[in-house]
C-alpha cells in the first residue's frame, strides 16, 4: 500500500516535471521574432520648406478593426510606424473592438478626448456614419479609410482602394497574356475571399467586366475566406473542377498561400496566377518566378501611411506641397497596380 | 395534511363537493366498454384482445404484471395511440380518440407515473396547460389562479399556492396538481397509473380520501397499482391482464383471494412469500461500521453496523433520510461529519470508488435514472462495475463479458435469458434482476439495496427476495431500504427504523411488528394514531 | 445493397434470423409459426436488433446517400467522370479535403457520446497550428512543430474538460468561452499575421503520397481506426457510453465521472493538435483565423452519422461517413462551379433529412418496443 503509494506519488512528480518542462518549452515557443516587417513609411523629407518641416504639434487619433487577416494588422503597423516618423505628431490609438457598436463606443471616447484630427478604419462605413458626423460636428476632421461614408459631412477625407480597379487590372493583366499566347476560348478560374462582402462582390464584377469586354469568362469561381486553409480547399475544389486551366484570379495574397499550396499539392503547372493585394511574400514569389504567381493588383496598406502624412497636414493646415490646393483635397482614390516580375523590386518596400 | 380518520370523517366533506358531479352521470351506468381491443407494433402484440368494462362511480382496478400490456392500455384510452381492431364504447357511442386532446375533451383525464408536468410552469399554468381560460387570446391569469385554488382546496391541498414553480414542490404535491389537472378538465373518468409509488404511507391516505370524493361525484377511476393492500382498500372491482389480453373482468376487489389474482397474473400461484430466516444469521464477523455520520439537513449522528451474511432493513418514510444515508455510506454523497469503515479500514469520504474497491455495490432507487444504461445490451449492464476485469491492457473482452453475464443470467432466472438484448425491453423485475446481477460479479462484500422492489411486480418480487436471502447465505452483508414495511420486516434478520433523519430502534426483525413500525416511523408526524 | 439476408420469403423479411439459410424448410417453417409479436425468450435476435445492427444499418443509409451523390456527379459531368484516372484523382481529393474535419469529427464524436460537446475545436486548430507555426517553433524543426501542436491541443482540451468536469460549466458554456479565448490567444501569438511554415518535412505531409495514396488520407484512416478500436474494443470506449448513457449510473457503479470527462476533452484537444499539423500542411501556413467553423462542420458530420446529441450513443464509422458525405457535396458543387450559398443550403437539408430520418424510423421505433415489448414469459 506503502510502497504503492510512494511509486504513485513519484508517478506525480515525475509528471508533473515533465508538464511544466512542456509548459515552459511552449510559452518559448510563442515568440515571433524576426525583423520586424518594415513598415511602409515615408521617411520624414528634411528639406527645408517641405510639407514635412516640423510645425505645430497635432494630436491624431486613430482607431481600426482588431485585425483577423494580414492587410488589417499592417494598417495598424503603418499608421503607428508614420506617425513616429514625424516629431510634432502625438498618436493615440483605441481598441475598435469586434464589431461595429464597440467601435462606435470606442470613437465616443475618443471624441471625448479632443484630438486634432481622428483617422479611423470604419468596421463598416454605413454603420459608423453617424460617429464620423459626431466627430466632424465637434469641430474635429475626420480621416476616413477603405470603407467609405455614405454621408460627405462625415468626412474631412476619405483615401480608398480601388477594389472593382482590382477586378479590372487583375483581368487586363490576364487578357493581355493570353492574347499574346494566342489562347482564344481559355479557362479562366476565379477565387474571390468572403463573397458575401461588397468588397468581393466589386473585385469580382471589375474582373468580369473587363473579361466580357474581350470575349473571356470565368469558367468556375470558388469562395475561400481570406485565411490560407480556405484559399487551399477553395482552390483544390477548384482544380478538381477545370482538369485544364490557364489563367486564376485569387482575390488576396494571404489566402493565397494556401492557394499555392494547393497547387503545389497536385502539381499543376499549365496556367498563370494572379494574386490580389499584394503581400511582401506575394512579391517575393513573383520577382523569384518560380511559381505560378505571376502577378498581383494592389490594394496597398500603405493608405494609412498616407492617411497619417495627411491627417497632420490637415492638422496643421496645411496643403499637399506639391498641388497648388493649399488644403488637402476631400477625396484620394489610390490605383490598383499591377506588380509583375520586372516591376517587383519598386513595390517590395509596399509589400505587408 | 389529512388523515384517514379525517377521510372517514363526514363532517370533512361538508366544505363543499370535491367537483361539480356530471350533470348526466348516473352512478352505476357503463361509462366504458372495451371490446376485443388489439393493438400492435411492429414486432409486438402489445394488445392481444382486450376487455373492459368501467361505471360510473367506481374505482375500477387494473392488475398485469409488467409487460401484461397496461402502459399500452393507458395510452390507447388517452388518446395517445390508436388501436388496430376491436370496440371502445364511450358513455354509449363508439370511440376514437385521434390525439390526447380529443380524449380529454371527451372527459378522460389520465395522470401517468412519470408526471407529465412542465417543471417551471406554475402549479396554475400546469393546472391548465393547453386550456387556459383567455379572453382574446391573452391568459385570464386571475381567473385560472382563483379557478386553481379552488380545485386545490377541494382537493384538500388549499395550502399550494397556484403561483408556486412546480419544481419547487415534493412528489405529493405534483400528483396534486397532476389530479389539479384533471380535474380543471371536468373528467368523467380519471386513469391514475401507481399514484402510490410516489407517495409516503401518510400520503397515501389523502390520495384515497380524495379517489372516493371523486367517485361519489359520478366519476369512475380506473387505479393501477402493484400493492395489494391498497386494491383491497380503494378498488370496488378488478380485471387482470396477461400478455395483452384480459383474462378476468371484475372481480370484486375486496373479497378475491389474492391466492386468485396472483394465478391470473402470473398463471403460477405464488404467495407473497419471504425465504426462511436461517438461524445463525447476524454471527459474521462485523463488515460495516457507520459512527456519527452526520449530513445536515438529511440525517445526524446516524451509526450502524452490518455483518457478513446478515440482512439488516432500515424502515422509514420518504423524506426520513435513509436513501440520502445509503447513498452517503456508499461515497456518492459526503457525510459533513462521522467515520465509514469497511472491515475495519476508514473509506475515502465522498468516493464512489472507495466503496466499490472496499467491496460495496448498490441498487440505487431510481433503476432507470440511476442504475441502467436503457439503451445498452443487458450483459453490458451487467458488467458496467466490471467490465475493467476482464480487459487486458485496456482492451475489453465481450466473449468473456457476455459469458459472465450469462452465467449470472442463469442463475437469475433473467427473462428474457437472451443478454444481448437491450435493458430497456425487460420488464421491472428482471430490470432490477441485472442492477442486482451486476454486484454478483464483482467482489462484492456488502450490497446496499434502495427499494429493490418499487415497480416490480408479484411473481418477480419472491424471486428477487429469494436472491437477496442467497446472498446473505453467501456470506454478503446486505443493508436495505424500503417504504413497505412488511418487506423490511420479512426480509431482514434485524431492523433499524428512521424517522427525520434519526435512528429511533434497533431491533431483531423477529421482536417486531407492523403496526410497532408503522407507529415508530410516523410519531411526530401529523399522523393522529396509526393507519389501520 | 443492405444485407446479405436472403430474399427467399420478402414477406416477412424482419422475422428472419441473421444467416438463415431460404432452402432449410426446418427453419423457415419454424419462423412461420414463431408468434410474430415474439413474447421473448426465444434467444434469437432479429439481425436489426443485434450488437450494432442499428449502427450498421444507418452507416448502409448513408453509404445509399453517397452513392447518390456521386451518381448525381456522373450525371452531371460526365465529361470527368469518363475519365478513370480523374475519377480515381476526385476520390482521393474528396479524402483528403475530409481529413482535417475528419480528425477533428472522431475527438466531436467520442465527446459527444461522453454527453458533451466541444465548440471550441476550431480554434483549437487554429491555436495549436499558430503556435507550432512560429518562428520560435519552427527553429525546433519538424519534431518541435509536431510536439507543440499536440501538446497545445491536448492541454486545452484538458482546461475544457477541468472546466466541464470540476468546474461544473455546462460544456456548452466552458467550450464556447474557449472557442473565444484560443481564438484571441492564437491572434495575440501570431501578431494577427499569416504565419508561413518553411518547414518542408511538416509543408511535405500534405503533398506526399504513398502507394499512390496522399498520407492525409493514412492520416485520417488511422486516427478512425484508433478512434473505432478505443470506442468498441476498450474499456475507455466502455466507459464513454457509459458516462454519456447515464452519468448517474456510471458514478453509482464506481466509474470516475468527472475523471473520465476530462479525459474527453483533452482526447478531442489532441485530436485538435493532430488536424492542426494536417490543415497547417495543407496551406503550408497557420493563421488565427483558420479552421473557421470546423466545429459545426464536425457536430453536423457526428449528428448526420448517428450520434445522438444528448450522449450515450454513436459510431466513429457514421461520423467518418457524415465528413464524406460533407466533402463529396462540397467537390459535387466545385465541378458544376454552383455556387456555395446553395451548397450550404443542401448540406442544412442533409443535416436536417437525416436526423429526421432517423428519429422517424430508429429512435422511435426501438422506444416502442421499449415501452410495450412484452417481456416476462
Amino acid at each position: 500500500m506503502t510502497q504503492h503509494s510512494r511509486d504513485l506519488s513519484r508517478r506525480r512528480l515525475l509528471f508533473g516535471g515533465a508538464a511544466l518542462g512542456a509548459g515552459a518549452l511552449l510559452v518559448g515557443c510563442t515568440s515571433n521574432e524576426a525583423a520586424p516587417t518594415a513598415a511602409q513609411t515615408k521617411a520624414a523629407d528634411t528639406a527645408a520648406g517641405g510639407n514635412s518641416t516640423p510645425g505645430k504639434k497635432v494630436t491624431i487619433g486613430f482607431s481600426a478593426p482588431a485585425a483577423d487577416h494580414g492587410w488589417l494588422a499592417a494598417i495598424t503597423t503603418n499608421a503607428k510606424a508614420q506617425a513616429a516618423a514625424y516629431s510634432d505628431v502625438d498618436f493615440k490609438t483605441v481598441e475598435a473592438g469586434a464589431d461595429a457598436a464597440a467601435q462606435r463606443a470606442a470613437l465616443s471616447t475618443l471624441i471625448a478626448q479632443k484630438p486634432d484630427v481622428i483617422v479611423m478604419l470604419p468596421h463598416d462605413g454605413k454603420e459608423l456614419n453617424a460617429a464620423g458626423l459626431e466627430a466632424m460636428k465637434a469641430g474635429i476632421p475626420v480621416v476616413n479609410l477603405d470603407r467609405a461614408f455614405p454621408d460627405a459631412l462625415a468626412y474631412r477625407l476619405q483615401i480608398m482602394g480601388d477594389n472593382y480597379g482590382m477586378g479590372v487590372a487583375a483581368a487586363n493583366y490576364i487578357v493581355a497574356q493570353l492574347k499574346a499566347k494566342g489562347v482564344s476560348t481559355p479557362v479562366i478560374g476565379e477565387i474571390p475571399g468572403i463573397d458575401s462582402l461588397e468588397l468581393t462582390q466589386q473585385r469580382s464584377k471589375g474582373f468580369a467586366d473587363t473579361l466580357a469586354a474581350a470575349g473571356f469568362k470565368v469558367a468556375n469561381r470558388r469562395p475561400a475566406e481570406f485565411t490560407a486553409d480556405s484559399g487551399q480547399q477553395a482552390a483544390t475544389g477548384l482544380l478538381q473542377a477545370l482538369p485544364k486551366i490557364d489563367a486564376v484570379w485569387n482575390h488576396d495574397d494571404d489566402q493565397g498561400i494556401g492557394v499555392l499550396a494547393a497547387v503545389n499539392q497536385t502539381g499543376r503547372k499549365e496556367f498563370f496566377m494572379v494574386g490580389g493585394a499584394g503581400s511582401k511574400k506575394a512579391m517575393e514569389d513573383i520577382q523569384a518566378d518560380n511559381t505560378v504567381l505571376k502577378a498581383t493588383v494592389t490594394y496597398s496598406p500603405s493608405m494609412a501611411s498616407s492617411a497619417i502624412s495627411l491627417a497632420r497636414l490637415i492638422g496643421q493646415g496645411k496643403g499637399m506641397s506639391d498641388l497648388v490646393e493649399l488644403q488637402v483635397p476631400k477625396e484620394i482614390v489610390l490605383a490598383s497596380e499591377t506588380i509583375t516580375k520586372e516591376n517587383a523590386s519598386s513595390y517590395l518596400k509596399l509589400g505587408f | 395534511m389529512t388523515t384517514h380518520e379525517a377521510a372517514a370523517d363526514p363532517a370533512h366533506t361538508a366544505t363543499g363537493p370535491l367537483v361539480e358531479a356530471p350533470a348526466d352521470a348516473v352512478p352505476g351506468e357503463v361509462v366504458l366498454r372495451l371490446t376485443d381491443v388489439v393493438k400492435t407494433f411492429p414486432g409486438v402484440r402489445a394488445l392481444d384482445g382486450v376487455q373492459l368494462e368501467v361505471r360510473a362511480g367506481e374505482v375500477h382496478c387494473l392488475l398485469g404484471q409488467n409487460g401484461a400490456g397496461k402502459s399500452t392500455l393507458i395510452k390507447v384510452l388517452a388518446g395517445v395511440h390508436r388501436p388496430d381492431s376491436g370496440q371502445v364504447e364511450w358513455r354509449g357511442q363508439p370511440a376514437e380518440f385521434a390525439n390526447p386532446q380529443a380524449a380529454m375533451r371527451a372527459g378522460i383525464a389520465t395522470i401517468y407515473q412519470e408526471l407529465d408536468l412542465v417543471e417551471d410552469l406554475s402549479v396554475a399554468e400546469n393546472a391548465f396547460l393547453g386550456h387556459e381560460p383567455r379572453r382574446a387570446g391573452f391568459v385570464r391569469r386571475g381567473q385560472m389562479a382563483r379557478r386553481t385554488r379552488q380545485i386545490l382546496g377541494r382537493l384538500g391541498h388549499g395550502e399550494i399556492p397556484p403561483g408556486r414553480m412546480v419544481r419547487a414542490l415534493p412528489a405529493a404535491g405534483k400528483q396534486i396538481v397532476s389530479m389539479a389537472r384533471a380535474l380543471s378538465h371536468e373528467a368523467r373518468l380519471i386513469i391514475m397509473d401507481e399514484p402510490s409509488a410516489v407517495l409516503a404511507h401518510d400520503e397515501v391516505g389523502n390520495l384515497f380520501r380524495i379517489i372516493r370524493e371523486l367517485t361519489a361525484q359520478g366519476i369512475a377511476v380506473i387505479y393501477i397499482s402493484h400493492r395489494m393492500e391498497e386494491i383491497r382498500e380503494i378498488g370496488d372491482r378488478v380485471t387482470v391482464l396477461k400478455d395483452g389480453r384480459t383474462t378476468a373482468a371484475n372481480l370484486p376487489a375486496r373479497d378475491t383471494p389474492t391466492r386468485d389474482l396472483v394465478a391470473r397474473m402470473t398463471g403460477r400461484t405464488i404467495e407473497y412469500v419471504f425465504p426462511d430466516r436461517p438461524a445463525d444469521s447476524g454471527t459474521g464477523a462485523e463488515l460495516l461500521r457507520v459512527d456519527g455520520l452526520t449530513r445536515s439537513g438529511e440525517f445526524a449522528d446516524v451509526s450502524l453496523g452490518v455483518r457478513a451474511g446478515e440482512i439488516v432493513g432500515i424502515a422509514g418514510l420518504v423524506g426520513s433520510g435513509r436513501s440520502e444515508l445509503l447513498e452517503t455510506i456508499y461515497g456518492a454523497r459526503r457525510a459533513h461529519a462521522g467515520t465509514i469503515r469497511m472491515g475495519g479500514h476508514a473509506l475515502r469520504p465522498g468516493s464512489v470508488g472507495a466503496a466499490v474497491r472496499a467491496g460495496m455495490g448498490m441498487a440505487p432507487e431510481e433503476r432507470k435514472s440511476q442504475a441502467l444504461l436503457l439503451g445498452e445490451p443487458i450483459y453490458r449492464n451487467v458488467t458496467l462495475a466490471t467490465f475493467g476485469r476482464y480487459a487486458r491492457l485496456g482492451f475489453t473482452d465481450a466473449g468473456r463479458e457476455r459469458a459472465e453475464a450469462d452465467r449470472i443470467a442463469d442463475s437469475l432466472e433473467l427473462r428474457p435469458r437472451d443478454v444481448r438484448r437491450p435493458v430497456r425491453t425487460l420488464s421491472g423485475g428482471n430490470q432490477q434482476k441485472v442492477v442486482v446481477g451486476r454486484w454478483l460479479l464483482g467482489d462484492t462484500r456488502l450490497l446496499l439495496l434502495d427499494e429493490p422492489t418499487r415497480g416490480v411486480d408479484v411473481g418477480a418480487r419472491a424471486e428477487l427476495y429469494q436472491v437477496i436471502r442467497e446472498l446473505a447465505a453467501r456470506g454478503v452483508g446486505v443493508l436495505l431500504v424500503s417504504s413497505e414495511v412488511p418487506e423490511v420486516l420479512g426480509l431482514a434478520d434485524r431492523v433499524l427504523v428512521m424517522r427525520e433523519g434519526r435512528m429511533v430502534r434497533e431491533a431483531p426483525a423477529g421482536e417486531l411488528d407492523e403496526n410497532t413500525v408503522l407507529d415508530l416511523v410516523m410519531a411526530g408526524s401529523l399522523m393522529e394514531g396509526a393507519p389501520a | 445493397m443492405s444485407d446479405s439476408t436472403p430474399t427467399a420469403t420478402p414477406d416477412r423479411p424482419e422475422a428472419l434470423p441473421p444467416q438463415s439459410s431460404p432452402v432449410d424448410p426446418a427453419v423457415a417453417g419454424a419462423v412461420g409459426k414463431g408468434p410474430a409479436h415474439g413474447s421473448g425468450g426465444t434467444g434469437q435476435l432479429s439481425w436489426w436488433r443485434g450488437d450494432g445492427g442499428e449502427g450498421t444499418r444507418r452507416n448502409l443509409g448513408l453509404i445509399g446517400v453517397l452513392v447518390v451523390l456521386i451518381l448525381i456527379g456522373i450525371a452531371t459531368r460526365p465529361d470527368l467522370y469518363g475519365d478513370s484516372s480523374w475519377v480515381w484523382n476526385n476520390i482521393l481529393t474528396i479524402l483528403k479535403l475530409a481529413s482535417v474535419v475528419g480528425v477533428v469529427t472522431v475527438g466531436m464524436t467520442f465527446v459527444i457520446i461522453g454527453g458533451g460537446i466541444d465548440l471550441s475545436v476550431g480554434a483549437i486548430v487554429a491555436l495549436a497550428g499558430v503556435w507550432c507555426t512560429t518562428l520560435a517553433t519552427q527553429s525546433y524543426g519538424a519534431g518541435g512543430m509536431i510536439f507543440t501542436a499536440l501538446v497545445v491541443g491536448m492541454c486545452v482540451g484538458l482546461v475544457n474538460g477541468l472546466l466541464v468536469s470540476y468546474g461544473k460549466l455546462v460544456p456548452f458554456i466552458a467550450t464556447l468561452a474557449m472557442m473565444v479565448a484560443a481564438r484571441g490567444l492564437a491572434a495575440q501569438i501570431s501578431g494577427k499575421q499569416t504565419q508561413v511554415s518553411d518547414n518542408a518535412a511538416i509543408n511535405g505531409i500534405a503533398s506526399t503520397s504513398l502507394l499512390g495514396i496522399p498520407l492525409l488520407v493514412y492520416i485520417l484512416a488511422a486516427v478512425v481506426a484508433a478512434g473505432w478500436v478505443l470506442l468498441n474494443r476498450t474499456t475507455f470506449g466502455r466507459r464513454t457510453v457509459a458516462v454519456g448513457g447515464n452519468p448517474e449510473a456510471a458514478r453509482l457503479a464506481g466509474i470516475n465521472v468527472r475523471r473520465h470527462t476530462v479525459l474527453l476533452y483533452a482526447l478531442s484537444g489532441l485530436c485538435c493538435g493532430i488536424a492542426a499539423i494536417m490543415l497547417t500542411a495543407q496551406a503550408t501556413s497557420a493563421q488565427a483565423a483558420m479552421a473557421n467553423l470546423y466545429e459545426l462542420d464536425a457536430i453536423a458530420a457526428a449528428i448526420i452519422g448517428g450520434t445522438l446529441l444528448s450522449g450515450g450513443r454513436g459510431t466513429i464509422v457514421g461520423s467518418l461517413l457524415g465528413v464524406i458525405i460533407f466533402s463529396t457535396i462540397t467537390n459535387l458543387f466545385a465541378i458544376n462551379g454552383l455556387s456555395t450559398e446553395a451548397q450550404n443550403m443542401v448540406k442544412g437539408g442533409i443535416i436536417v433529412a437525416a436526423v429526421l430520418v432517423q428519429q422517424f424510423q430508429f429512435r422511435s421505433f426501438t422506444q416502442f418496443l421499449g415501452r410495450n415489448r412484452l417481456t416476462t414469459g
